[in-house]
Formats: structure tokens, C-alpha cells, sequence
């Protein structure tokens, strides 16, 4: 058992000694790859590291990344309650399922980038047509988790429930809610990074404000570098929005299970 | 709902009425259990055994109200079973444990669903965890518990609302051979302290005969009710003592060639 821990440990360590040199390596054939490039084409690591301080520094970076995290906040929230809700009556109730099952898969069918210049001609340059593109992403791995993980619930269980005859509500909150738990977090980390995407991607079609906004600027006037600059903040803000996502939900789980590790191991639930 | 002596001593009793059930299947319908009489005197404990496939567990969910039977009916006290009732105990082969509530958590599960518990639930909740023996564990997570442990939580939660009637669907089946001769000693104590009818669906001949009062041997499928054996063992029982007696080995000779 000891030495079962010790390689495993061993291995966590081994994974991140390669993920940090695979990293400089990376970095390296950036650098070598851009010496052969005009800076234009593909700034090299340096510069971009000394726009990236000075820009974040001096404070202009900010009204952007705050646009740009609101806009997924309120997307991502206004998604995911959608979601969790009819993701919730589908798995309840099958005359919800069979109205609202037709509506998703067209809404999923139609691209939904597609739909942000009309959103622009009716909501303006404002926030209001991303959060509708965020929140319209976000939707969908929301309600397909949360029906999922609703419906999944042992059969055995249900059968316990049914014997101490409780109701529907009591076997939802006691139960099956607590069940889809795991299936709901794994819906909300895709449902987070959808909705940064579906922010961005909406500040391409019109904005003046935000990280998206800013790369469509410095498209405009060929200002590559601070185009890479607005790249490693968007990959920044994902990672601090999944490291966000993974705290919660190891809160909630260890809530739930005492500790995580065991118990969700042999849940099946990848930590 | 105190009144042990009087009501619920006749809300242990059993009686099946000619109770058949079959189910649809796409090859046509299937007879799982084919006029079934039987009645069980409140607190008797009654083994139910026969071959894989027999539809034991079917007579004993057909009992305890999860599912109706298609011809016949099962009375409880005289009251037609038309749906579960929260005053029969179940205890299925998994421990069906809510993994993520604590074990006393998961013993107050009835009541809470009954309605608000109270502290005198909660009193009854440590009673009858330490009735099997788990005291310590009260506050430890099913998944930290040994399967065996698991199931006399289960065990625990059916007797924590002093249910008239326990329904067992091989509980045991799925532990080793000494936690289980272990827990067959266990339940017999519970049961004597408890006065509870039992139905105990088991596959094991020795186990049915060690603890019940009456074994009902079923057929194959479609399930009838092909032998009952009146197991006239002394109580308290010892496994010792009753692999000593010769009326044992009789009955389980008995048992056996009808399996066969």
C-alpha cells in the first residue's frame, strides 16, 4: 500500500516535471521560430512578456478583462440556471421532456455565433449580446449533466424511496439531486470555458470593450504583439476560472463525502 | 403508533391469497409466481427458499406493496397491501446506503422522509445502531464502513421505525461466510428483542433452517409454494448446537432433494 502511494506520488511528480519542461520547450521553439519571422507575423516571447507587464501594469488592461469577466459571469449564470431547470424538469416530468428536448436540439443545430450580429442590431455594442451568446453556449452541457445525472440514479436506491413512500420532491431533494452532483460540477467546468468562448467570440462581431474586442483592434492596426497579449490573458482567466470551478466543487464534494479521493474514486468521479 | 402489544402485533400478520403474477415480456408473458396461499403469524420468522429464477424476491415485493399482483392479494392486519407501506422494514441484498450522509444520517432517512424527525427519533436512531453493534461508526461515511458493517446499517435503518414487519431479500448473500453466520446470530437476537415478523428470502438451505421457525420451499418458475417445513430447533439457537442436532440435517436433506 505504501509503495503503491509512493509511485503514485512519484508519477504526480513525474507529470509535472514534464509539464513544466514540455512548457520551456514550447517556449524555446516560439522564440527560435520568431527570430525567423517578421514581428508582425509572430512576436517573439520577450517583447510579449514586456507588453503584457507594462499593459497589465498600467492599468488600461483592466476595463477590458473586467468586461470580458462579467460578460461570462453573467452568461455563464443566467446558462447555467437555465440548464439546471429544464435539465431538471425533462428528467422530472415527461411532457416537459418531450416540449423541451425539440426546442434544444434546434438551438443547438443553429450556430449560435450566428445569431450575434442580429443580437447587435437589437441590443447595441454593450454587454447584453454576449451574455445572450455566453448564456445560449453555456446552456446546453448544463441541462444534458443535469438530466443525466438525475436520471442516473440507482435503481435500488429509487426502490429504498419508494418503500418509505416518499414523494417525488423528497426522492429529487434527498436523492437524485445530491446523485447528479458530480455529473452537474463536470456540466459546469464545460459550461465555464463555453462561455469565456462564446464572450470573446461575441466581442469579435462588435464591441468596444473587452479581451475579444481588443484582438479585433489590434487586428485592425497590425499590432500583433498586443494580440498575443490578449491571449495570455484570455488563457490566464480560464485557468483562474477552472482553478475557481475545481474549488468549489472539491468544497461541495468534500461536503458531501468527508474527503475527496475515496469516495469519489469508487463514485467513478475523476478528481 | 406505541401501542406494540395490541396493534402491531396484528399488523404482523401475513396473509397471501392466491397471488399470481406475470409480466409482459416481447416472448409473450411470463408467470412469475403461480397461486401462491401462505399466511405468516405475527412476529413468526419465516425463510423463503428455491431456485434462482423463482420469483422470491417478486412474492416478497408483491408483499411489501412495490409492486401489485395481477391475480390474488396480500393482506397485513387484515388490510388489502395496494402500496408501500412505511411501517414494513426492507432490507435488500446491497445495503443501499446514501453514500453521502453519515450513518446515523442514513438511519434517520425514514423518519425524515415520514416527516420532521424529532429527538426521540434521533434516541431511537442511536438505539438501534448500537443494537447492531455500531455505536462508534455513528458518524463515519458508508464508504469507510466494511460490507458487512454496511449492511447492519441497512439493517438498522429497517428497525429504527420498530416495523411491524421485516422484509429481508437475501441480505446476507453478498457477505463472506463468517460475517454472515455472524449476523444470522445478530438478527436472531434483534428479532427476539424486537418482535417483528420476519421474511427472509435466502438461497442458503442451512441459513433459512437456522433462522427461521417455518421454511417455504418455491419451485421453479413459475414459483409455486412446493414444501413448508416447520423447523422445530429449540431457541435461542447456536450454530453448534443446531449443526449437533440430527432433525437439522434431516430437514436440509429434505430441502434439498426438492431443490433438485
Amino acid at each position: 500500500m505504501r509503495r503503491l502511494l509512493r509511485a503514485l506520488r512519484s508519477e504526480a511528480w513525474l507529470g509535472r516535471l514534464l509539464v513544466i519542461v514540455s512548457a520551456v520547450v514550447l517556449v524555446i521553439v516560439w522564440h527560435l521560430w520568431a527570430r525567423t519571422n517578421s514581428p508582425l507575423i509572430l512576436p517573439e516571447p520577450g517583447p510579449v512578456l514586456e507588453r503584457l507587464l507594462d499593459y497589465v501594469g498600467s492599468g488600461r488592461a483592466n476595463p477590458h478583462i473586467w468586461i470580458t469577466v462579467q460578460e461570462i459571469v453573467l452568461g455563464f449564470a443566467l446558462g447555467g440556471v437555465a440548464g439546471i431547470g429544464l435539465g431538471t424538469l425533462a428528467s422530472e416530468f415527461g411532457i416537459a421532456r418531450r416540449v423541451i428536448m425539440p426546442y434544444v436540439i434546434v438551438t443547438q443545430a443553429l450556430p449560435k455565433f450566428a445569431l450575434a450580429p442580429i443580437l447587435v442590431i437589437w441590443f447595441g455594442f454593450g454587454m447584453t449580446p454576449k451574455v445572450i451568446i455566453a448564456a445560449l453556449i453555456a446552456f446546453f452541457p448544463l441541462l444534458e449533466n443535469t438530466y443525466l445525472g438525475l436520471t442516473t440514479a440507482p435503481a435500488e436506491m429509487l426502490e429504498l424511496f419508494r418503500a418509505l413512500r416518499a414523494g417525488r420532491w423528497t426522492t429529487l431533494t434527498k436523492c437524485k439531486a445530491l446523485h447528479a452532483v458530480p455529473a452537474v460540477f463536470s456540466g459546469l467546468r464545460v459550461a465555464l470555458m463555453l462561455a469565456l468562448v462564446g464572450a470573446v467570440v461575441a466581442e469579435y462581431v462588435g464591441a468596444n470593450k473587452g479581451l475579444g474586442a481588443l484582438i479585433i483592434v489590434s487586428q485592425g492596426t497590425l499590432d500583433t504583439e498586443l494580440m498575443f497579449v490578449a491571449f495570455v490573458q484570455l488563457t490566464v482567466l480560464g485557468l483562474l476560472l477552472d482553478q475557481a470551478h475545481g474549488l468549489v466543487y472539491r468544497l461541495v464534494m468534500r461536503r458531501l463525502y468527508g474527503s475527496v479521493g475515496a469516495e469519489m474514486r469508487a463514485a467513478g468521479v475523476s478528481v | 403508533m406505541n401501542d406494540k402489544t395490541g396493534e402491531l402485533s396484528g399488523r404482523g400478520h401475513i396473509e397471501i391469497d392466491g397471488l399470481t403474477k406475470t409480466y409482459a415480456s416481447d416472448a409473450g408473458d411470463i408467470t412469475a409466481l403461480e397461486g401462491i396461499d401462505f399466511d405468516i403469524a405475527s412476529r413468526e420468522f419465516v425463510g423463503i427458499v428455491g431456485p434462482s429464477g423463482c420469483g422470491k424476491s417478486t412474492l416478497l415485493r408483491c408483499v411489501g406493496g412495490l409492486i401489485a399482483p395481477s391475480v390474488g392479494e396480500v393482506r397485513i392486519g387484515g388490510d388489502v397491501v395496494t402500496e408501500p407501506d412505511p411501517r414494513i422494514g426492507y432490507v435488500f441484498q446491497q445495503a443501499v446506503l446514501l453514500p453521502w450522509r453519515r450513518v446515523l444520517d442514513n438511519v434517520m432517512l425514514p423518519f425524515e422522509i415520514m416527516g420532521r424527525p424529532t429527538g426521540e427519533n434521533r434516541a431511537k436512531a442511536l438505539e438501534v445502531l448500537e443494537m447492531v453493534g455500531l455505536s462508534e461508526y455513528v458518524n463515519h461515511r458508508p464508504g469507510e464502513l466494511s460490507g458487512g458493517m454496511q449492511q447492519r446499517v441497512s439493517v438498522a435503518r429497517a428497525l429504527a421505525v420498530e416495523p411491524s414487519i421485516l422484509l429481508m431479500d437475501e441480505p446476507f448473500g453478498a457477505l463472506d461466510a463468517q460475517t454472515r453466520d455472524s449476523m444470522n446470530v445478530e438478527l436472531l437476537r434483534i428479532w427476539h428483542e424486537s418482535q417483528t415478523t420476519v421474511v427472509f428470502v435466502t438461497h442458503d438451505i442451512g441459513e433459512a433452517l437456522f433462522l427461521s421457525d417455518r421454511v417455504m420451499v418455491m419451485s421453479v418458475r413459475p414459483g409455486r409454494v412446493q414444501d413448508v417445513i416447520d423447523v422445530d430447533l429449540p431457541r435461542p439457537r447456536t450454530f453448534s448446537e443446531v449443526e449437533a442436532d440430527e432433525r437439522f440435517w434431516t430437514l436440509r436433506q429434505r430441502i434439498r432433494e426438492q431443490l433438485n
